[in-house]
């Protein structure tokens, strides 16, 4: 936005010679500028004039103003349960894939040997395609599968129909995308645990911290920078989860772990409503920025940068 | 910052022309424009792949100056594709349908009269009764069938001789059924397997009630007293009789076929369209078949299938229609017929179904067939049937666990769908 022409100094008017070049700016920027309207600012804007409108995936469509706003918020059925099951799993899925990629990290820790194996271990969820992880772990949870038929064979104990009974299939989205999740951000959080600065650690050893003193007040505090980046990027990894439900629960039973991507999918097409789908991948999007911004601003409490 | 007028002004040219464009997208011109017919069709494997492209042969002989092109994508993201070529305007000429879901995409297509039937070489004729039905709505015909199907309780002949357990036979009644179901129960399998799939679960309370959960006007019907009492029956075969499993997961769309054709469970209702492979399973069991019982009413089922339809705005409606005439000919249909895929909607090609299974179960599938199809009536559906699926499946879940009642959650799916 910043010219570097001498002539933004001068306040009144504008050079000739700024104008020219803003203009020539324009036009090599007109490249990138074509391909970001029409695949980023077309789209948007379309979402938007779209939620404003009931939109079948074909037939008529006629203006709504906020009426499908309106309708996700005190009609439908499966609005609400899908915003607290978002809610529930951001909830859930945060502070456990944090805690144990951080514990993962630590363990790995320069000490132990042949680290670089185990990483690479704990990797491996992360770039096998999820349809194949889904469907393992479906074949484990089910009743006939090997969790519970362990289980019967060894305690003589049936556990519960994990994916089918309300209160549980939550719990397994969850626990299953944690497992597929964390190695992400064990490798973020073990390479910023090698670059720390080794004099900080040495003084502190010499000023005597040790164990959970040192991790509490010298490991966190310098490792917070790339804490808050692995929350910012978990909590919105976690708000547009989609495909551990969808694989795993099919969204149920009933719309238990519906979370509100797939609500979003489902409306625009299996219900074919665009309209209505639209408007809420937008409440989505403001619930994701507002919270990212919300960290940004929260960050200067916790979040130490040497400089 | 001044320099930002000139970037907004050109964002804001360029996503007016971007809108414009869009706008000017729903004239809906199928096809390709270069005078080739697009035939979209679902396939789930190599398999049906094969089959389609022997089809397409046939197709090709019979029009030697028309170009075809076959498209295909697999039957659950095939509705998916086509809502996203609808909404884009780019439906192929010749669109596969399935009846039940053609309410809900009835205005795509092209209604079609006798004289576009003339002009594919076809004639009202040349279908089985009721045949048509499948790909009419409104009255107006909008495609042609190329199968006919009803649904069938499919059993395992071997669970039920280790358990003793009588066997089903043609015009058996729910007593027979229950006794059946309750006997093949043992520690090691279920009597019965429950179903997540529109009639894979709606066609027992259908048969046992009389009532479709469509009444006759066309509106959703769920809460009729009659069916909900048959669905709570339905139900109950996990929850109180104990002869069915409760399901493992809404996302196991085929739940009672899996369990079924995996030799977990003695019993299970699916269609005639997989006759053949259940006959061939590869658990290895002696499969059989009978028609769904008799309740009260009678045995009342539904005829099902899928057809071709021409779309609006097909650019060579001609050349579709004869496209259309030959997928639906009678070489087509006795090539489908012989080969067992499925039972062929042109009545002169049924019989070659039955020829092409084994001679050992080819009087007992024919006479199943024969009693199934006997007393049938077309399938009634309102704009949103998908819809009501979609819905219901996942609370299904819930109550085959005993965590919500049947009659609660066809009351809910009413409220939401029926108008």
């Amino acid at each position: 936005m910043t010219t570097t022409s001498p002539a933004g100094l001068r306040r009144p008017g504008r050079s000739r010679l700024s104008r020219v070049e803003s203009r020539q700016a324009l036009g090599f920027m007109s490249p990138a500028l074509v391909g970001l309207a029409l695949f980023t600012v077309v789209p948007v804007g379309l979402s938007i004039v779209m939620s404003l409108f009931h939109w079948p995936a074909f037939g008529e469509r006629s203006f709504a103003g906020l009426g499908n706003y309106v309708e996700l918020f005190t009609a439908n059925p499966d609005f609400w349960p899908a915003l607290r099951n978002s809610a529930v799993f951001a909830l859930l899925y945060v502070p456990l894939n944090l805690v144990v990629a951080l514990s993962l990290a630590l363990a790995l820790g320069p000490r132990i040997r042949g680290r670089g194996a185990f990483r690479v271990l704990f990797f491996i969820p992360v770039v096998t395609p999820i349809v194949a992880n889904a469907l393992v772990w479906k074949m484990l949870l089910q009743p006939q599968g090997l969790f519970n038929g362990l289980s019967v064979s060894l305690f003589g104990v049936e556990l519960p129909n994990f994916l089918a009974d309300e209160r549980w299939a939550m719990v397994m989205v969850v626990v299953m995308s944690v497992w597929q999740g964390m190695g992400y951000n064990m490798l973020i959080f073990s390479a910023a645990l090698e670059q720390l600065p080794a004099p900080v650690i040495e003084a502190a050893r010499i000023d005597g911290a040790q164990g959970s003193r040192m991790l509490r007040s010298v490991v966190l505090p310098m490792l917070s920078p790339a804490i808050f980046f692995a929350t910012v990027m978990t909590v919105i990894t976690a708000l547009q989860v989609f495909a551990q439900p969808q694989l795993l629960t099919g969204g149920g039973p009933g719309n238990s772990t519906l979370p509100l991507v797939q609500f979003i999918y489902n409306q625009g097409f299996k219900f074919q409503q665009l309209g209505l789908a639209a408007a809420a991948a937008w409440i989505l999007f403001v619930l994701i920025i507002g919270l990212t911004a919300f960290q940004f601003r929260a960050q200067k409490r916790w979040v130490h940068y040497e400089h | 910052m001044r320099k930002r007028t000139p970037l907004l002004a050109g964002t804001a040219v360029l996503a007016t022309l971007g809108l414009a464009a869009c706008g000017s997208g729903d004239g809906g011109s199928a096809g390709s424009g270069d005078g080739t017919i697009v035939w979209d069709m679902w396939a789930g494997s190599q398999s049906d792949t094969d089959a389609l492209n022997e089809t397409l042969e046939i197709v090709e002989a019979e029009n030697p100056d028309l170009d075809v092109r076959l498209q295909t994508a697999p039957w659950n993201d095939y509705f998916t594709k086509l809502t996203t070529n609808l909404s884009s305007g780019n439906l192929a000429c010749v669109t596969s349908m399935n009846g039940q879901r053609l309410s809900t995409y009835a205005d795509a297509f092209e209604p079609l009269s006798d004289a576009d039937l003339e002009t594919a070489g076809l004639s009202r004729d040349d279908f089985a009764p009721g045949a048509l039905d499948i790909m009419t709505h409104d009255g107006r015909l909008l495609g042609v069938p190329f199968d006919v199907a009803t649904m069938l309780v499919y059993y395992n002949k071997d669970l039920l001789e280790a358990a003793g357990a009588p066997e089903p036979e043609n015009g058996w009644t729910f007593d027979d059924f229950e006794a059946t179901a309750k006997a093949a129960t043992t520690d090691a399998n279920a009597g019965f397997a429950v179903g997540l799939g529109e009639f894979q679960w709606m066609a027992l309370p259908i048969a046992r009630s009389g009532q479709q959960p469509v009444d006759e006007s066309g509106a959703l019907a769920l809460t009729d007293p009659s069916f909900v009492d048959a669905a709570t029956w339905y139900s109950g075969l996990v929850t109180d009789q104990q002869v069915a499993l409760p399901a493992a997961s809404a996302a196991d769309t085929g739940w009672g076929e899996n369990q079924y054709s995996g030799g977990n469970a003695a019993m299970a209702v699916d269609g005639t369209w997989n006759a053949v492979s259940y006959l061939g399973n590869d658990a290895g069991f002696d499969a059989g078949m009978v028609n769904m019982p008799a309740g009260e009413n009678g045995s009342v089922s539904l005829v099902l299938g899928s057809g071709y339809g021409i779309a609006k705005g097909c650019e060579d409606k001609e050349a579709a229609l004869q496209v259309l005439g030959s997928l639906v000919g009678k070489a087509a249909q006795d090539a489908m017929a012989s080969s067992g895929r499925s039972y062929p909607a042109r009545a002169e090609s049924q019989p070659l179904y039955f020829d092409s299974l084994d001679a050992s179960v080819r009087d007992e599938v024919k006479a199943t067939f024969d009693a199934a199809f006997a007393d049938v009536e077309g399938q009634r559906s309102t704009t949103t049937w998908d819809q009501v699926n979609t819905a219901l499946q996942p609370n299904l879940v819930s109550v085959y666990n005993g965590q919500a009642e049947m009659a609660d959650v066809l009351e809910q799916t009413q409220q939401q769908f029926g108008e």
